[in-house]
């Protein structure tokens, strides 16, 4: 017979006092799904940047940036339907939301903003949809007509209502991609039980960090999917994005190093437990990994003069996996303090699997899982010209100047 | 019309969608009962399949119908206020003892077996510094007597000696 | 090229109501919802429990009941209800444990499995817990399916059928008296054996208890002696910082326990 355990028991070693019913509930998954999101509100936002605020040397990601929010969306709910233990009750999300709950939420928040973001992509890419649909015949041609919703119009006239639309959308998205990221935040935030979780900064906390995550996706993914394809990558578009990030980097660690300040300085109850936490158990992720090469070196990196495209490769890499251990210490670490005060809980992931529970707590599903955003920017660019409208070497010199010359007017 | 209605459209349609759904899945008991949306939204069925779970521990009386005699034995004993239950119930089926099928005729679900151990008898009488000194019976506040295990006779079954059921001693007669 | 600050304020505000409003219209404008917000606290006839610490002398009788009775797994760390230890030592170390919940009971004087001598302790206390079945249970308010609730006779349930297992009731649960159920995969906790005390029975835990550590009974009815500890006597509850109104009263309680 297999030997039973509590849900929970398989992943958790106890010390010190815990409660009996006390394990780590949630788990990888619930790391990894404001990872996704942190990088869908980011990705946006990116996007938007070129939509509503006109920076024009944004545009050759600002496509990308949009179709992998997309992708990321898609994959946003996958996380959480592993980690329910009764999935096909999810449903009753939709059936009986109970709105005093955070999480009950959800269905409307993420509906709305994938209606957003697909409203979006469908005016972008709508000239290029039709045109497909008129030439191509086949499967991919019932595809593209279906896409084009029934609507053919592509004139000078409805191409500018198109126009006025995507800025609309655009601009509307930026809230909504902050709600969403920022609810994630609340989620946490108001978990009274959890000291290290509950602080009315969660939200934006996580918001920053979502936003740099995000950024820092994008170049990155920018700067692979370019050189894979052999295609001249903008330095100007680069530039510009990192001082996007410079920016939500420093309000990141500002939000962040308060939130550690004030527990510090009020020392509550569970400061004793917590100091432990992030001073020896969690001192190499939390201050090693998530402070120093997560943001504080990158923010160095970026400040210093004469940037260079490894430089900001590496830089945004550094922060996609300083974002990554965030939310690792953030969730993880915030179930490690026991509830009583006075007792550690280890999470110890079940590596390889033996049955069905600790193969979906293991990292197989979640690996895939983090890989299929890209999977799925792969397809999208085969049937969206997701990669195609960026800068040659000339538009590139050219928003440079434009850069430049908006410099030397301010001075 | 203009076409960038066209996505308007989709998102009614799934709206539509989802409050047809809800009309259709949505079990009718469910409300916020007492006008209490914030503690009391529930499936009211639900509360009746919560009190229809099976009673299993039935208590003394349920015993009593066919043992009356350690009833007798244990009303005025020191042991009066424990459950037969208590030391009677085994929570491995294998350890099931009961000559008769309590199940089958009275829709008596735990298992009844012995268990002499030492173990049974330490979790009330191992003497341990911050113990409750004192108990109440149907006497009033009596000394609850305690044993060190390692140093009273060790190694036997305290039923060896001790009838527990009238928590005294065995007559040598047995 | 840009927006002006204006209009983006604006459409951010409109985005925002946009997102919350759809559903949440559905059920959340009722009138009576709101009206639950000012609810004066308890004026109904509701169920509360007594423990006297003093009297608990350990020995999971109540644990073992409570697992056969509610069919949860013996031999599987979780429990509806379970019993602590606290052990204050002479150098002021508190020793605190309660191996599998004390379903075998307290045999030996090892807290944390390690052997003490009695010559070293300066106190202990054995204080049983079990869901504290709060006035305003912050589990319950934070199931976004209402697959758990409270009942008007005020015990808080779970509905095994609806719920998603998302844990977050779990988490919510200030006492830890909830847990994932080996038998359904859902959440689960202790209903104050709401299929015995709705029968006229007593809880599992508080028959299984020789020395009347537990006991269970109606609030406000002057008849119930749980009405009359709590009315007469000084009781205590666990954690009132998190706001839940818990509604199982401790008698003895320590500095020491948490
Ligand atoms: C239908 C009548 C009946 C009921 C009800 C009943 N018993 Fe028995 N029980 C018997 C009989 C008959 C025997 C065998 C004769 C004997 O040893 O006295 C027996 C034997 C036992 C034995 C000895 C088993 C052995 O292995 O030798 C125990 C212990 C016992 N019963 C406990 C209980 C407990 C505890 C209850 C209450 C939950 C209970 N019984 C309820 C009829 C009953
Ligand atoms: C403190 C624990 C304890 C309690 C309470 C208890 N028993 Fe027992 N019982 C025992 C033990 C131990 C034995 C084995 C005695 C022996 O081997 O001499 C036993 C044996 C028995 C037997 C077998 C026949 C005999 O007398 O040896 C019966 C029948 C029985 N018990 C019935 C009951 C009933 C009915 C109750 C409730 C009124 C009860 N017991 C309460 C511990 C207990
Ligand atoms: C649920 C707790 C509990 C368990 C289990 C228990 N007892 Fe007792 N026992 C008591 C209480 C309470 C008394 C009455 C107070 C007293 O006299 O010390 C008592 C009294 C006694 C006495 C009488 C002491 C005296 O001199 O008056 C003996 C002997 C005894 N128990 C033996 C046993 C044996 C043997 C077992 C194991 C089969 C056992 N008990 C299991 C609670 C328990
Ligand atoms: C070899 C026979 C024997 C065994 C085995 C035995 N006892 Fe005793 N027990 C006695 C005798 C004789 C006394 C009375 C003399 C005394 O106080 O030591 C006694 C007394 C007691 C008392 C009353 C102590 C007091 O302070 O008056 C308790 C309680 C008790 N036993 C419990 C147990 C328990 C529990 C076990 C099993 C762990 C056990 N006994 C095993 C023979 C035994």
């Amino acid at each position: 017979m297999e030997e039973h355990l509590a849900h929970g028991a398989l992943w958790t070693i106890k010390e010190g006092f815990t409660y009996p019913n006390e394990y780590i509930y949630w788990t990888i998954h619930i790391v990894v799904y404001p990872y996704i999101t942190g990088l869908v509100a980011g990705a946006f936002v990116l996007s938007s940047m070129y939509h509503v605020f006109g920076k024009e040397e944004l545009k050759p990601v600002a496509k990308f940036s949009l179709v992998f929010s997309f992708a990321l969306l898609l994959m946003a709910t996958s996380p959480l339907m592993l980690h329910l233990t009764q999935v096909f009750n999810s449903i009753n999300m939709i059936l009986t939301p109970h709105f005093y709950s955070a999480i009950a939420a959800f269905t409307v928040v993420y509906l709305t903003y994938m209606a957003i973001v697909l409203a979006e992509i469908w005016f972008v890419f709508r000239p290029y949809i039709v045109e497909q649909a008129k030439e191509k015949k086949g499967l991919l041609g019932l595809l593209y007509n279906a896409m084009t919703l029934g609507s053919f119009d592509v004139s000078e006239k409805a191409l500018q209502t198109d126009h006025k639309i995507i800025k609309i959308l655009a601009a509307v998205g930026i809230p909504a991609a902050a709600f969403l990221h920022g609810y994630v935040g609340f989620i946490f935030g108001s978990v009274k039980t959890v000291p290290l979780w509950k602080t009315p900064l969660m939200p934006f906390i996580f918001l920053m960090s979502a936003i740099i995550s995000g950024v820092s996706g994008c170049i990155v993914t920018y700067i692979v999917g370019m050189s894979l394809k052999r295609n001249f990558i903008c330095g100007a578009s680069i530039r510009s994005m990192c001082k996007v990030l410079v920016w939500f980097l420093v309000a990141a660690i500002v939000l962040e190093g308060i939130d550690i300040i004030f527990h510090a300085y009020t020392a509550e109850e569970f400061w004793s437990i917590m100091s432990e936490l992030l001073f020896q158990r969690f001192a190499f992720k939390m201050l090693v990994v998530q402070w120093l090469i997560g943001m504080i070196l990158p923010l160095i990196l970026l400040l210093l003069p004469r940037l260079s495209m490894l430089r900001a490769f590496i830089s945004a890499t550094l922060v996609l996996i300083g974002v990554f251990t965030m939310r690792w210490d953030v969730v993880i670490g915030g179930q490690s303090m026991s509830k009583s005060l006075a007792g550690f809980l280890t999470y110890d992931m079940p590596i390889i699997p033996h049955n069905m529970e600790s193969f979906l707590e293991g990292p197989i599903p979640i690996t895939v899982l983090l890989i299929m955003p890209l999977v799925l920017l792969f397809i999208f660019n085969k049937v969206l010209p997701v990669f195609t409208e960026v800068f040659n070497e000339e538009d590139c010199g050219f928003t440079e100047g434009l850069l430049s010359g908006k410099d030397h007017a301010k001075h | 019309m203009s076409h960038a209605w066209r996505p308007v459209f989709v998102v009614l349609a799934v709206v539509a969608a989802i409050v047809v759904m809800r009309v259709i899945l949505v079990p009718s008991d469910f409300t916020a009962k007492d006008g209490d949306y914030k503690y009391q939204w529930h499936r009211l069925s639900a509360e009746q399949v919560s009190k229809d779970f099976t009673v299993k521990h039935r208590g003394r009386d349920f015993c009593g119908q066919c043992h009356p005699n350690h009833i007798e034995k244990m009303k005025d004993s020191g042991h009066q206020n424990i459950q037969c239950e208590n030391c009677h119930v085994m929570y491995e089926p294998a350890k099931k003892s009961h000559p008769i099928n309590l199940k089958e005729d009275f829709g008596y679900l735990l298992n009844i077996g012995i268990d002499r151990s030492r173990e049974l008898c330490k979790r009330c009488h191992a003497e341990l510094s911050y113990r409750p000194k004192t108990y109440t019976s149907s006497k009033g506040t009596e000394k609850f007597k305690q044993i060190d295990p390692t140093k009273h006779n060790p190694g036997i079954e305290c039923a060896m000696c001790h009838d527990v059921h009238s928590a005294g001693f065995k007559t040598a007669a047995k | 090229m840009s927006l002006s600050r204006r209009e983006l304020l604006k459409m951010g505000l409109l985005a925002v109501c946009g997102t919350v409003i759809p559903l949440s219209a559905l059920e959340i404008l009722k009138p009576e919802a709101a009206a639950s917000l000012i609810r004066p606290y308890s004026e109904h006839k509701r169920w509360a429990f007594v423990v006297d610490t003093t009297k608990c002398v350990g020995c999971g009788m109540c644990v073992k009941a409570c697992k056969l009775e509610n069919e949860i797994p013996f031999n599987i760390d979780v429990q509806r209800t379970w019993v602590e230890r606290y052990v204050q030592l002479k150098n002021g170390d508190v020793l605190i444990d309660s191996p599998h919940g004390a379903r075998n009971g307290y045999i030996k004087n090892d807290p944390q499995g390690k052997e003490i001598n009695e010559a070293e302790v300066a106190k202990g206390i054995f204080v049983p817990k079990l869901c504290n079945q709060c006035e305003k249970p912050s589990c319950v308010q934070v199931c976004p399916v209402g697959a758990t609730y409270k009942t008007s006779d005020g015990v808080v349930l779970v509905d095994k059928g609806w719920c998603i297992g998302c844990g977050y009731c779990i988490n919510n649960c200030p006492y830890l008296a909830r847990f994932f159920s080996p038998v359904t995969n859902t959440a689960d906790k202790c209903t104050f054996c709401y299929h015995r005390i709705t029968k006229g029975l007593n809880t599992a835990c508080m028959d299984a208890c020789a020395f009347g550590a537990r006991k269970i009974g109606m609030l406000n009815d002057p008849n119930s002696e749980v009405a009359k500890i709590i009315s007469t006597e000084r009781v205590s509850v666990l954690k009132p910082e998190y706001g839940n109104e818990p509604q199982v009263f401790y008698i003895g309680l320590d500095a020491i326990v948490r």
